[in-house]
């Protein structure tokens, strides 16, 4: 016979809920409990006031700037619409931006994810020297994007770099190519070689999800004759989604923003073709010899509300698919 | 008085001497450009020796970068209303005028000893706001044993007619040289030196002025005669394979050293990287460098036209809480000694008054060649690189410098991009 709990018959109902719930806070005498907001300021003001500083003021900063043309010494001059007028209507460069940046936003999350997830999946696998690739692979997550951008520069550069050499010497020397200093390959040059930094990294979080997956399906799977493809297919990647798709939404986010490998590469040339939102915004702001924040704000709100717009969506998304399946 | 409250006198004391110590010592700060060019800081550090010395309690403290950080660092700290006492300036950045953040000089130097060329190249509305102690004309560099092999002997007047220069850049292709040394990986001017030298030879001073200002149409026949001039030397192979991502240093290597170019458009300011022992990037001993005029153009209106530019140069920075000790500093580079020293240290024009019968050894005789080029040149002064703003700029460097000579776009394309930038009608 199971155990009752050890409450006195003789205490009155709401007596006995007070000694049930937890002590979250002073109780008013006849009143509800409640929180303890001194302790809590106390706790959360040191963040709160971190993040106001460096984040909510920055960006409330920059939508107030968006609506300005903004000088230095203080001067700032109110133009309403002006800012977005322009860059909506008088402004190729930005849409070309937006061009790359949506197109290195959507292939590249696929290619950084679906390269980890078969980097992972050869790790999990047992390939030969296993530990030795694990620690390869991920070594370039951990390399600077200076670095990382130097090395790629070196690796398509069209005299000596690696990329031309492997060519020439395999009798494809027509395919030699100035892999950044075309307009048609340089995008693509540059997705690869930012790909190849972040694989590592989506492979040990794939490679995690791949241990932490039950045995026993994959047992279960394996007594009725289902082989690698099938189990890879049917039953890995599908409990794999929920990572996969965290790993897409945060390469997503990342790429929207992307920055430092192009700066360094190629400066957003040549003709704009790698030329990114961030890019964008760094020459308007700080390349451009106006010493004007006003533009440049104008233009990191809209692509802040589009970020944000994106994320929220994706967010949405997956989780009405989830309600759907299960 | 008890002895503990005397040793809280004394150490009072001693506190109070050490801040009126410190308080006597003034530190000026300087930030420039220049980082691994070791004669420039030389000359700059022995500028500051001077000073200290005829200045006690006054301490110089350089600051040495490479130019984007450079920049990056002083549009950050001006913008704060901070900033060194001294920067390291160029003519092109107007915007640091426009903004107030630099300080007249018209009272703070000696300009008696100041080129008066450089003296305008930084006047505006009647301020000066630079000492220019840099200089350059737009040469073009050749390889003399190159060109002998190559069969082709230099005119007396040491420049090719339209058609001899094409022809020339074919002849070397065709001979597996390189033509054109030049890159554009890292500065937003080299590419477009060829054309714009073309272009001021052929409108002349005061339409070049226009076009640069926006008051001539890039769709000008004579602007479309000499891109598409520029265009059949693309097409003949004139720049490296490499050309948009070459580096302003590699492209010097590659000039002079491996693998070799037969010419090479480029600022005067080559000698900074060139007349350096090889060891450290500098051309190979007995390199035959030679000095030849950009081609003439076809009818052109001023065929001995060249560009003169004011390089590198000081401001004081108008927050500066000592003007007149930094106005002093900058006077004691700007005397006829300091001059002579840059032109034969740095080997290098400069826009402060100098000595070039000084220069000897084995660069003398570059500097006769250099001066023999420039005997009969009418200077225009400043580049597309000053004179263009915003949009038009930055088209500018993405087409006439980058995409056209990179054979990336048709003549009628680029001038249809520049023209929509830059011509405002």
């Amino acid at each position: 016979m199971p155990e009752t709990p050890a409450v006195p018959r003789t205490l009155s109902a709401p007596t006995a809920v007070a000694v049930a719930e937890p002590r979250v806070g002073r109780q008013i005498r006849g009143g509800p409990p409640q929180a303890p907001w001194g302790a809590i300021m106390v706790y959360l003001t040191p963040a709160l006031l971190v993040y106001a500083a460096f984040t909510i003021y920055p960006v409330a900063l920059t939508f107030y700037n968006s609506f300005h043309v903004i000088k230095p010494r203080g001067v700032e001059q109110y133009v309403g619409w002006a800012n977005f007028v322009t860059l909506f209507t008088q402004d190729p460069t930005f849409w070309k931006a937006v061009r790359n940046t949506m197109v290195w936003a959507t292939v590249a999350p696929t290619a950084d994810v679906g390269t980890g997830l078969v980097l992972a999946l050869c790790l999990y696998a047992k390939v030969p020297f296993a530990r030795f690739f694990r620690v390869a692979w991920f070594t370039p997550v951990l390399i600077s994007y200076v670095v990382v951008g130097i090395l790629w520069m070196w690796i398509y550069n069209y005299d000596w770099g690696i990329a031309n050499l492997l060519l020439r010497s395999v009798g494809l020397g027509a395919w030699v190519h100035s892999w950044i200093g075309d307009p048609r390959t340089a995008l693509g040059a540059l997705i690869f070689a930012h790909a190849w930094k972040w694989a590592g990294f989506n492979m040990v979080v794939c490679l995690a999800a791949l241990f932490a997956l039950p045995a026993e399906v994959l047992e279960a799977a394996e007594l009725d004759n289902c082989g690698w493809l099938r189990k890879l297919v049917y039953i890995i990647i599908p409990m794999l989604r929920a990572t996969l798709l965290n790993l897409l939404i945060l390469a997503f986010v990342g790429k929207m923003k992307v920055f430092d490998l192009v700066w360094i590469m190629t400066r957003g040339g040549p003709l704009w073709s790698t030329e990114t939102v961030s890019t964008y915004v760094y020459k308007r702001a700080f390349e451009w010899n106006t010493f004007d924040l006003g533009y440049p704000s104008a233009v990191a709100a809209v692509w802040f509300v589009v970020v944000l717009a994106f994320v929220i969506g994706l967010t949405w998304l997956f989780r009405q698919r989830e309600r759907l399946e299960y | 008085m008890g002895p503990w409250f005397q040793r809280m006198l004394w150490g009072a004391a001693l506190a109070l001497g050490c801040v009126a110590v410190a308080s006597a010592e003034t530190t000026l700060t300087l930030w420039s450009h220049e980082a691994d060019e070791a004669a420039k800081v030389a000359w700059a550090e022995t500028a500051a020796k001077k000073f200290e010395q005829a200045n006690p309690g006054v301490t110089v403290k350089m600051t040495w970068y490479q130019k984007e950080a450079l920049n990056a660092a002083l549009k950050a700290a001006l913008r704060a209303g901070q900033g060194p006492d001294i920067l390291y300036t160029e003519p092109d950045q107007t915007e640091y005028i426009e903004n107030g953040f630099l300080l007249p000089l018209n009272d703070l130097i000696n300009w008696n000893n100041v080129e008066p060329w450089a003296r305008e190249a930084w006047t505006v509305d009647g301020k000066v706001y630079g000492l220019a102690k840099e200089a350059y004309t737009i040469e073009l560099y050749y390889n003399k044993d190159w060109l002998k092999k190559l069969g082709v002997t230099l005119p007396p007047t040491g420049q090719f007619t339209q058609a001899q220069f094409l022809d020339v850049v074919k002849k070397a292709a065709a001979a597996g040289m390189t033509p054109i040394a030049q890159g554009v990986g890292d500065r937003p001017f080299p590419g477009a030196y060829l054309t714009h030298e073309a272009l001021l030879k052929k409108l002349g001073k005061a339409d070049y002025g226009k076009l640069l200002a926006g008051k001539l149409s890039w769709k000008d026949p004579r602007v479309v005669e000499v891109f598409t001039w520029v265009k059949q030397l693309v097409d003949a192979g004139a720049y490296p394979k490499s050309f948009a991502t070459l580096k302003l240093g590699e492209s010097h290597y590659y000039f002079h050293t491996k693998p070799g170019a037969l010419m090479f458009p480029m600022g005067a300011f080559y000698t900074g990287r060139a007349f350096v022992p090889p060891d450290k990037g500098g051309q190979p001993e007995n390199f035959p460098l030679g000095v030849m005029q950009f081609a003439a153009m076809d009818g052109g209106a001023c065929n001995n036209c060249k560009s003169l530019l004011a390089g590198g140069s000081f401001s004081i920075n108008a927050n500066s809480k000592n003007p007149k000790l930094a106005g002093a500093l900058l006077n004691t580079m700007a005397t006829p000694e300091m001059g002579t020293l840059w032109l034969t240290t740095v080997l290098l024009q400069t826009g402060i008054k100098s000595d070039p019968s000084k220069v000897s050894g084995k660069y003398a005789g570059y500097f006769r060649e250099l001066s023999e080029r420039n005997k009969n040149a009418e200077y225009f002064m400043g580049s597309p690189r000053n004179l263009l703003k915003g949009q038009c700029a930055e088209t500018y460097v993405q087409v006439v410098n980058t995409a056209f000579p990179g054979g990336l776009l048709p003549v009628d394309k680029a001038l249809e991009m520049v023209n929509q930038a830059c011509y405002k009608g």
